[in-house]
């Protein structure tokens, strides 16, 4: 100490005990940051890369159209031919990852309210789309008796 | 005794600060060396988020209106039941005749999602002779290039993917709701359940698979595409509707440069 008292720029004890202490307080910081970090933090940006796989890991519910065409490619030719052909097989009927998993799992059974849910009148629907009001077409009637839902041209 | 200040000793002291420094790359390698040996595969098995960069094109003309896709996104994405939580809906939008002699062009905005639009649109609130003009716009999240959300977060937890999926890291969310307020356009919520922001993750389960978002695998007309713009086939479909239509994003004025893309919008739409 006595050559430090002499020198120029000693410094304040007190202010060399505040130095290490700041010192220390940012070298528990580096070194908790080091170890708590997850490894994959910033393998794509400032975040946790692993947290895409968690995401992925989720269970599809609907099983997409070339499921469907596994076992009904039948019946998904018949749709890809006609006027619903923009229309995926779950549109109408249903989420079917699980049928898809196991056919004894049956899918929902189809009615009315699935026909008028894009077909009933109104205003706001653009033009192209054929549109009827129920209340007056043909009520009472059930629709798949003028109506085939995978070839709706068709007459039955 | 100590030797005085001298130019001498501080370039030295200057040189070996430098010197110091040049060790830094050389640390930073290693650490990174060490870091590779500790990481996981960070994506799903067989799919590499950045060879990808996702696209939503949706077509104002085409869509209905009959809500299977924000019921399918529910669904899907096991999203809370209630009129408040939606990664996907559907927007009515009802432009009134201007009143005669008003000298405007338009009347009055009207724009109503009851229950997202899940279970349908009932009547409209005015007379149908009075609507001018009226419309069906679907929203999600707009998937920007530059997302205020991911800004704003203060934990890193939501993150623009290298895919071009903006994502939320339901571990390091703190639910403190800062990017449901930046986001412009209303797309996310706080999810009551996990206790953290919730949005549309694109189905990232299921884009990682090869399958369609449900959205887009329910849409009946074909009011949504979506496409890789990484793909080296081009979609069919995608490249139809940059060509045929004069394509714009929501609030482009933001600068947010969103990748869900609309044709057939209104000024009136925001």
């Amino acid at each position: 100490m006595a050559s430090s008292r002499e020198s120029r720029f000693s410094l304040p004890p007190q202010i060399l005990r505040l130095v290490l202490l700041t010192i220390a307080i940012v070298a528990v910081y580096l070194v908790a940051r080091y170890f708590l970090t997850p490894p994959s933090f910033g393998q794509f940006g400032f975040y946790r890369g692993d947290v895409l796989q968690e995401l992925a890991s989720l269970e599809p519910v609907y099983a997409g159209k070339k499921a469907c065409e596994e076992c009904h490619s039948e019946q998904y030719q018949q749709v890809a031919q006609a006027e619903h052909k923009s229309v995926s097989c779950e549109a109408c009927h249903g989420s079917g990852q699980a049928h898809a998993e196991d056919p004894d799992v049956k899918m929902a059974i189809l009615g009315f309210s699935r026909c008028v849910r894009c077909h009933e009148e109104n205003p706001s629907r653009p033009k192209w789309h054929k549109q009827i009001n129920s209340r007056t077409h043909y009520t009472g009637e059930k629709c798949t008796e003028c109506h085939l839902p995978h070839q709706p041209n068709e007459v039955p | 005794m100590k030797p005085p200040l001298t130019r001498r000793r501080v370039l030295g002291k200057l040189g070996a600060a430098l010197a110091g420094l040049m060790t830094l790359p050389v640390a930073r390698t290693v650490k990174a060396a060490v870091q590779k040996l500790r990481v996981a595969p960070g994506a799903a098995k067989g799919y590499d988020p950045t060879q990808h960069r996702w696209v939503m094109a949706i077509d104002v003309n085409r869509c209905i209106g009959c809500g299977l896709c924000a019921e399918a996104c529910k669904k899907e994405n096991r999203v809370p039941e209630g009129p408040n939580y939606f990664r996907t809906w559907i927007e009515r939008y009802i432009i009134t005749q201007p009143k005669p002699g008003s000298a405007v062009a338009r009347g009055e905005v009207l724009v109503d999602s009851p229950n997202g639009g899940m279970n349908g649109f009932p009547e409209p609130p005015v007379k149908r002779e009075s609507i001018q003009h009226s419309f069906f716009v679907p929203k999600l999240c707009n998937l920007c290039a530059h997302s205020p959300c991911a800004q704003v977060c203060p934990v890193g937890a939501t993150f623009d993917a290298p895919d071009g999926a903006v994502l939320v890291d339901p571990k390091y969310c703190i639910g403190c709701g800062f990017c449901i307020q930046a986001c412009p356009y209303g797309c996310r919520f706080f999810n009551p359940y996990t206790r953290t922001a919730d949005k549309c993750s694109l189905c990232y389960h299921r884009i990682t698979r090869g399958l369609r978002p449900a959205c887009v695998e329910v849409c009946p007309t074909e009011a949504r595409l979506f496409g890789d713009l990484k793909n080296p086939v081009a979609d069919e479909a995608l490249q139809k509707f940059y060509a045929e239509n004069r394509v714009q994003a929501l609030k482009p004025h933001l600068g947010t440069e969103p990748r869900v893309v609309y044709a057939g919008l209104d000024k009136e739409v925001s």
